[in-house]
């Protein structure tokens, strides 16, 4: 019996026009939007290949005095992730390298600076297509399921028989979302046909597995779309009202919940920009320098104005040995002030930020969307995880840097007494050509689902609730 | 010889809406097997919500109705194996082609190994024309609908038939042709409970007729009693009326 409610409401769907009207849609549009993206990978990759070939050519010939000048910046590069042709995320915005001085480390652009302005309006990718057409196509399937069958008596004529309302409700909402989701199979399936075509390696590592993945979240983003117009379906007599309602939906939790999120969050959780907590480090660490070259000009004087001349070149004099124990007390001390009180700086912004970022996602994450779009972001290496991993890379290689080259390479600024100022210089010798390589760790699977359990979480409640209201509603429906 | 056990069966049946509007009020009706039971009465009287309770599509208020012997409310699954229903308008599948209309029904039904023939056959015992028995229904008249439901009702081949308002809106030459099928059935031996307002019809096919009036049951005679009867003078005699005491 409900595969006979399965078979007619595939059938009854394939007969409308909307079967081929969508069919024409999904089989244009993602296969179209997997093509466009496939060639701006490819573009993406040869630019970091290039830039990294010259990178590398660039810091095997540098001198330890170029170094001492303070002029030499290592680049660490980003390569472009593969799937970031399902979707784009923060590729756009991450910096595309990040350079690494003896100050410190600095963002590079990002490709967004390339971008054309249409893409102020989303990026035209899998996931937008999924999020802003296919969601409202799954809405407006659904739209007529419980609804049409009541507005044209039917569903009175099936209620006739000896068939249960559960089977009645679950055979066409499998039928429905049978008939939304073979085109986009199709289209997904052809959009794959693209990317092998123009060469993109999708069969390495754990990437299939990864692309099953997004296939498979968009599936059940889809069909969590079918059961909430089910559900409104189920709620209204006319399919009009339900479309009306359905549409209200759709803006809803596409466009307004998932931007709530951010705002309220910064409302409840309000913090520093980065560039009021960048400033104050840059005048704390102003003023640990000015203290401690203060401190050390005083110390200067103090051991070196009585001395005889030239005692302060003679490495030999009991003067100088004594300069030398101070002076690396005193940078010693200094380093590690600053370390301690820039990193409490850091560490209380971090933390700030990460309690007002946890809120916004869980605000957002009650959208369907929003979990969506983070769960597929993350699965392409492009979203959160991806954003945190760069970030961690950068502060991994910067402290390998500051431990293989500029550790080596000492400046040391005095301001005596008298208010003169005198600059010293010390290097180590440093093989350039084996300085470490910038990299960002993998991310696994596991990574993605731990990151994500509250998107997965979100996408069931959004398949369970629904459902269960649209089946309440059908269940104690008075047919009259 | 005693008379069959009837197939129909509303034993006190009352149901009162949610907004308090008393749509039938204790309701006794029998039909046996063979029996055409014409129920007649304005808009309101509580024809359809005595289909509606019978099909189980709302619960009652009091009462019990029954289809050959199982409570419609107990067991409604079962009850309606036991019974066919056609309504006043056909509601069909447009997109779909008469057989496959047909084809569908008869699986929900609990027909499921009818061949493409067996379909055929029923739809040229009701004279549905044979062109369009593969033809999409959204473009079928009211009378080839109306046929196409009655061959809905035959493939189920159920012992009780419920029709709500069948000869509605149908010409003079379709309204016949579907009273000669229900002949054909009730000599089959179903249990034939029609809602209409169609007095002459209900005349010439009803073995009894009931007339209905704000929920109540306020008349019923036999085939033999209307022989001596004129039932037009009846029914607009119980319409003018005074309305009943609640």
């Amino acid at each position: 019996m409900w595969k006979t409610i399965v078979k007619k409401e595939l059938l009854e769907n394939i007969l409308s026009y909307r079967f081929p009207l969508f069919g024409l849609i999904a089989m244009l549009l993602i296969p179209l939007g997997m093509y466009v993206n496939q060639l701006d990978y490819a573009k993406r990759v040869r630019d970091y290949d290039e830039q990294v070939r010259l990178s590398t050519e660039a810091a095997s010939s540098l001198s330890i005095q170029e170094v001492m000048a303070g002029t030499v910046a290592i680049k660490g590069f980003r390569r472009p992730a593969l799937l970031s042709v399902y979707t784009r995320g923060f590729e756009g915005t991450l910096p595309r390298y990040y350079e690494f001085t003896q100050e410190g480390t600095k963002p590079g652009e990002s490709s967004s600076s390339e971008e054309s302005i249409l893409s102020v309006q989303g990026k035209f990718d899998f996931v937008f297509l999924v999020q802003m057409v296919l969601s409202l196509v799954a809405l407006l399937f659904a739209s007529d399921v419980i609804s049409g069958e009541k507005e044209a008596g039917t569903l009175r004529a099936m209620l006739s028989n000896r068939l249960p309302r559960d089977a009645i409700l679950t055979g066409k909402v499998a039928g429905g979302y049978l008939a939304l989701w073979a085109p986009f199979a199709a289209a997904f399936l052809t959009g794959l046909l693209f990317l092998i075509l123009g060469g993109i390696p999708v069969f390495g590592g754990d990437t299939p597995a990864k692309i099953l993945i997004v296939f498979f979240a968009a599936s059940v983003f889809l069909l969590a779309y079918f059961v909430l117009g089910t559900m409104v379906s189920a709620s209204s007599s006319k399919t009009r009202t339900a479309l009306v309602a359905i549409l209200l939906v759709w803006a809803f939790f596409q466009l307004i919940m998932p931007k709530l999120g951010d705002m309220l969050a910064a409302i409840v959780h309000p913090i520093r920009t980065e560039t009021q907590v960048s400033l104050e480090k840059s005048l704390l660490a102003g003023s640990l320098g000015m203290e401690t070259a203060k401190e050390l000009g005083r110390q200067y004087d103090l051991i070196f104005g009585s001395a005889p001349k030239g005692a302060a070149d003679d490495e030999a004099s009991p003067e100088r040995k004594q300069w030398d124990g101070v002076k690396a007390g005193i940078e010693q001390g200094a380093k590690e002030r600053k370390a301690q009180q820039l990193g409490t700086i850091d560490e209380t912004y971090r933390q700030q930020k990460r309690r007002q970022q946890e809120l916004a996602i869980n605000l957002s994450l009650v959208s369907p969307s929003a979990a969506f779009a983070r769960l597929v972001a993350d699965v392409c290496g492009t979203g959160e995880l991806e954003r945190t991993k760069y970030a961690e890379a950068v502060q991994a290689h910067a402290r390998t840097l500051d431990g293989a080259l500029f550790s080596k390479v000492k400046r040391t600024l005095m301001i005596h007494a008298g208010g003169g100022t005198s600059l010293g210089f010390s290097a180590e010798p440093v093989d350039f050509k084996t300085l470490p390589q910038f990299t960002i760790a993998p991310t696994s699977l596991a990574d993605v689902f731990k990151a994500n359990w509250k998107s997965l979480l979100s996408l069931l409640f959004w398949l369970v609730a629904p459902f269960a209201a649209a089946y309440m509603r059908f269940i104690k429906y008075d047919v009259r | 010889m005693t008379d069959p056990k009837p197939i129909l069966k509303a034993d006190d049946l009352s149901k009162r809406y949610e907004d308090g509007i008393l749509a039938l009020d204790h309701l006794n009706l029998e039909v046996r097997p063979g029996e055409v039971y014409c129920l007649l009465g304005a808009n309101g009287a509580g024809k359809t919500t005595t289909i509606n309770l019978f099909l189980n599509f709302i619960p009652p208020t009091t009462g019990t109705c029954f289809i050959n012997g199982v409570d419609v409310n107990k067991d409604p699954l079962e009850a309606k194996k036991y019974v066919a229903f056609v309504s006043e308008n056909v509601m069909l599948y447009g997109n779909f082609t008469a057989r496959q209309n047909l084809d569908f029904f008869a699986k929900l039904g609990g027909k499921t190994a009818l061949a493409k023939n067996d379909y055929y056959q029923v739809m040229r015992r009701v004279s549905l024309q044979e062109k369009a028995f593969d033809q999409r229904v959204k473009n079928f008249s009211k009378g080839m609908r109306q046929k196409l439901g009655i061959s809905i009702a035959i493939i189920k081949d159920a012992p009780a038939i419920l029709l709500d308002e069948p000869t509605s809106g149908l010409d003079p030459k379709a309204a016949t042709e579907f009273l000669e099928i229900m002949a054909e059935l009730k000599n089959e031996g179903k249990a034939i409970l029609m809602s209409t307002h169609d007095i002459f019809r209900a005349k010439e096919i009803g073995d009894r007729v009931g007339i209905m009036k704000e929920g109540r049951l306020v008349m019923e005679r036999t085939r033999q009693e209307l022989q001596y009867e004129d039932l037009v003078k009846i029914y607009i005699d119980y319409m003018k009326s005074e309305p009943l005491a609640v």
